[in-house]
């Protein structure tokens, strides 16, 4: 089909200003591929009617919410068509009561937590560019964020789902209740399928309740070991924690000095929040601290309020907020807790063969090890076929101490050249039949996924 | 003769002590904890020692074309374990070993037919307990909980067995082994172990389970709070959530509950209690002690008749005697009970109770209620006597009511028992075909031979045929191993 005709069926079903075509698409390439036209739909039966449409032509399609995290992903076999949500931007319902509400794809998570502030709850997720990261977005690519050390990830927090098919059929999964176990519980399959299974419409979400307070401790070690080891005896201990974040020394300058505190140069920091009522955050407080300084914690200081706003948000949006070096590849690790601080040293040692500098910022006691590939200052345009086999040696390290190890993003060179998502073994069989059962002619997102799915 | 042959072949897998196919033995195996509404013989029950041999039977079924289903305990209560359709029970009893305990990284790994709390009591010493906590977890298996995803009255806090598995060694019915998920989190692909759990032993056997370990937590309270009538204790319920609190567990039983458990172990309700709440708490000692004041408040506002709270151990276990011991309770006042599980959200709990009662009165039965409400799981005992005319007519009616009843508020028809032979023919009622037609992929993506649990979770043309839905006790219940609460 050409781009007029495409554009021109689309426009019948959504109105011509909501298809964006030729030097308009730029905007929305996927690395580096254009696609032919945008589609906005505007609600969840324009968009059905959009997906027949694209899958009577046999058109990939690539569904979009903000674009934050598009980095994620292998290169496209092919691309069409993006469909964008942001006009699916509604909360359909919040029953305050119950902690739960059904909020469209398209919405900014920022725009839920603004509505559901006055209620004293929230939506657990604080995923690198929460601020503007969409709920679809989110739960697509099962993005997390420090939050998850109390309160999980989306697996565990979606009770109910809406998908529209590739063919334009809509279904959904789960209830508006907690706790169901009719049918298969087939939230999971769609949260973390990156758009290849189906899009995500709406989903119904299980609501926590704002701590009375909440505040944060900052320990500084002079390395990684007894930082880790701190980690380590607080998780083991009856403390609960809201967030566990433990940040490499090369990490930690940039964001010490965008949450306006200065910590010592070449430290670790630990920072730990505990949110309850005002008399159990103290008295846990007190406990992370004594025991930091017993693991050799050189300093330790407690940040609440707009600072530990700023802290936090510094953490989370690392990437765009450092400036001594242009981010070249972000990866995420997935190792044990115990192999935390050996992965973090590992990738600095081989990011430095390559003329890079590796921070690394980690839910430590979940075991996630982010970690940002820049150029180290004053370094000119590093090869990327070295970053490249560099990723991919850290990888092989990563999968012989039993976990693994994805680019959430990097240039398309660095792409090509070594698979985003590394081995899923013998289950990648069991992936691609499904695949096929929900998308036989491969319309959605095709070459996106683990095993070019 | 065909089955002889069969049989011989297992025998030659897994040893001939292990294989079960006289007709007296095998009627321990034609139902499982759904005692009630039907009952079918397998051909042959093979009790596999390893991963190798499960896939050695799982491909003899393959080439003989037979139907096969994975058995843990048999505790089941929606008849997952029952072989409709014949052919081959593996029963995973022997497979119950612990293959690895990491605490320093808070998982283990264990076979499937493991029992339940035989992994908690593995690894107490260390500080740490294994979370999924049904009321069955004396006798059910780990395999059972993670293809059932059970649930257990502190999964309130800290989610059902779903929360807690990271990854599993699953044989399909092709016989390839699988591995899905992992130890580490986030593992790349489709959440494949997310979706297996909970899947009825429709996917596939899983052989391996990785489970994630949680440490004790530094305090426990709990308290029985008494009410005139389940409206103010509802509210209760309603107010402890919303102020913020998530107790581990808050039960609710009602008239009919109280007056059976007092005529029989005399707890000492309170004079007039027409609703009793069971909360617990825990975490760190200051938040307890905090949240103790909180309910307090509470259940003063909402007119609470009496507030007890649990000065030790002792004290604590009397207060769940009570709840752990409702059903037995009732099982004593009624001739027949038909136990339904269905969720509603927690705010129209009150509407919901009022409706369950109109139910019972339209149908001229008693409803007994005792239930998870801070998750909204409703456990009514629908309590009838089949010799008299009418009744058990009645009894199947008032439970498809109360089925249509939490759809209509947006819940679910089943929260912890699963659909499996018993509501295969009412989850058309929650799902659209279009919603059904998706789970069918995924099953057909598993199996394409549909041959892995037949007749079970998805319905097919076959029209399920209700003849007797009265309780019996499970073997587990008569050897004083569980209670169903
Ligand atoms: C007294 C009593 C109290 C109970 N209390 C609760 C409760 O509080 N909460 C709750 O949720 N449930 C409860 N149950 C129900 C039941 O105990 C649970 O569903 C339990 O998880 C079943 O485990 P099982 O080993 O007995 O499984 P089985 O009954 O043997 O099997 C159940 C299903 O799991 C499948 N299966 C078994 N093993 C495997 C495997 N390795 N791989 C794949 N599939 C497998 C079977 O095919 C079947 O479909 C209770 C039951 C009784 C009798």
């Amino acid at each position: 089909m050409t781009s007029e005709r495409l554009t021109g069926r689309l426009a019948e079903i959504v109105g011509a200003d909501q298809v964006l075509a030729t030097a308009s698409c730029a905007a929305y390439a996927v690395d580096d591929h254009v696609p032919k036209a945008i589609v906005f739909p505007g609600d969840a039966q324009e968009l059905s009617k959009v997906m027949k449409c694209a899958s009577s032509e046999r058109l990939s399609v690539v569904p979009w919410g903000n674009g934050t995290q598009i980095g994620l992903g292998g290169i496209p076999a092919r691309i069409d068509l993006v469909v964008g949500l942001k006009r699916l931007a509604r909360i359909i319902d919040h029953k305050p009561g119950d902690l739960t509400a059904t909020v469209e794809a398209g919405m900014l998570l920022r725009e839920v937590q603004a509505s559901l502030r006055p209620s004293g709850q929230f939506l657990p997720f604080d995923p690198i560019g929460y601020e503007r990261a969409t709920i679809g977005g989110i739960l697509a690519t099962n993005a997390s964020g420090p939050w998850r050390q109390r309160y999980g990830t989306a697996r565990d927090l979606v009770i109910g789902i809406r998908i529209v098919h590739a063919d334009g059929t809509i279904t959904k999964g789960g209830a508006k209740v907690v706790k169901n176990v009719s049918g298969y519980d087939i939230n999971k399959l769609y949260v973390g399928s990156l758009g290849t299974l189906g899009i995500i419409l709406e989903a119904t979400f299980r609501l926590y309740p704002l701590p009375a307070v909440e505040h944060t401790w900052i320990a500084l070690f002079p390395t990684g070991e007894p930082a880790a080891c701190a980690v380590a005896q607080i998780l083991h201990s009856t403390i609960v924690c809201t967030r566990v974040e433990l940040l490499s020394s090369v990490a930690a300058q940039p964001v010490g000095r965008q949450a306006g505190c200065a910590f010592p140069e070449g430290t670790v920091a630990v920072a730990v929040s505990v949110g309850s009522v005002p008399e159990a955050v103290d008295a846990q407080i007190a406990a992370i601290g004594k025991l930091c300084r017993r693991e050799g914690a050189v300093a330790g200081f407690l940040v609440e309020g707009s600072a530990q706003d700023s802290l936090w948000s510094a953490i989370c949006n690392f990437s765009s907020a450092s400036t001594d070096g242009r981010p070249w590849a972000t990866l995420k690790a997935s190792v044990l807790p115990t192999h935390v601080v050996d992965t973090i040293d590992h990738a600095e040692t081989l990011a430095r063969n390559i003329g890079l500098r590796s921070a690394a910022i980690s839910e430590a006691a979940c075991g996630i090890v982010r970690l940002y590939w820049r150029g180290a200052p004053g370094v000119t345009e590093p090869d990327l076929i070295s970053i490249a086999k560099g990723i991919d040696e850290l990888r092989h390290w990563v999968v012989r101490h039993g976990g693994s190890l994805i680019i959430l993003s990097a240039p398309s060179a660095i792409k090509a050249a070594v698979d985003v998502w590394g081995p899923v073994g013998a289950a990648l069989t069991l992936m691609r039949e499904l695949k096929q059962q929900f998308d036989p002619f491969g319309c959605l997102s095709p070459g996106r996924f683990v095993g070019g799915i | 003769m065909e089955k002889r042959r069969i049989v011989q072949e297992l025998a030659a897998i897994v040893g001939p002590e292990w294989v079960i196919s006289d007709p007296d033995e095998l009627t321990v195996y034609e139902c499982d904890g759904m005692t009630y509404l039907e009952k079918a013989m397998p051909d042959v029950v093979v009790l596999p020692d390893n991963t190798e041999q499960v896939v050695a039977v799982v491909k003899l079924c393959g080439r003989e074309q037979l139907p096969f289903l994975p058995r843990g305990a048999g505790t089941g209560l929606s008849g997952g374990a029952i072989a409709v359709a014949g052919g081959v029970i593996i029963g995973l009893n022997r497979m119950n070993r612990i293959l690895e305990i990491d605490i320093p990284n808070q998982r283990a790994i264990v076979e499937p037919g493991l029992v339940n709390l035989a992994l908690t009591q593995a690894i107490q010493d260390h500080g740490h307990y294994f979370a999924p906590d049904p009321a069955s977890q004396a006798a059910s298996s780990i395999g059972g909980n993670v293809a059932e995803n059970a649930g257990g009255p502190h999964c309130l806090k800290y989610g059902t067995t779903t929360t807690h598995i990271l990854g599993l060694e699953v044989v399909l019915a092709s016989g390839a082994i699988v591995p899905i998920g992992g130890k580490t989190l986030d593992c790349p692909g489709y959440d494949l172990t997310g979706l297996f759990t909970g899947s009825e032993g429709t996917l596939g056997i899983a052989t391996k389970v990785i489970v994630r370990l949680l440490p004790h937590a530094e305090a426990v309270k709990t308290l029985l709070a008494s009410f005139h009538a389940i409206d103010a204790a509802s509210e209760a319920v309603s107010e402890i959530i919303a102020t913020g609190i998530i107790p581990s567990a808050l039960e609710m039983m009602d008239r009919h509950i109280i007056r059976a458990l007092e005529e029989w172990l005399h707890i000492g309700y309170p004079e007039g209690a027409g609703a009793v709440l069971l909360i617990e708490l825990d975490g760190p000692a200051a938040e307890i002690e905090a949240q103790t004041k909180q309910i307090k408040q509470i259940c003063d506002r909402c007119g609470a008749l009496d507030l007890r709270i649990a000065k030790d151990e002792q004290e604590r276990a009397l207060l769940w005697r009570g709840r752990k011991g409702a059903v037995a309770a009732v099982g004593r006042i009624t001739h027949e009970f038909y136990l339904q599980d269905g969720v509603v959200p927690r705010t129209t709990l009150p509407r919901v109770l009022r409706e369950v009662e109109a139910i019972a009165e339209r149908n001229a039965l008693v409803i007994a209620n005792v239930f998870h409400a801070g998750d909204g799981n409703l456990h009514p005992l629908i309590c009838f006597d089949s010799r008299r005319e009418g009744e058990l007519q009645g009894a199947i009616a008032a439970g498809a009511e109360i089925m249509r009843l939490c759809l209509s508020v947006g819940g679910s028809i089943t929260g912890e028992h699963g659909i499996g032979m018993e509501k295969i023919d009412f989850i058309p009622l929650m799902y659209s075909p279009d919603d059904l037609e998706a789970m069918r992929r995924v099953r057909a993506a598993f199996d394409r031979s549909s041959r892995c649990n037949p007749g079970k979770l998805l319905p097919s043309s076959r029209s399920c045929s209700e003849t007797t839905i009265s309780y019996r006790p499970h073997r587990v219940e008569r050897d004083g191993l569980a209670q169903r609460y």
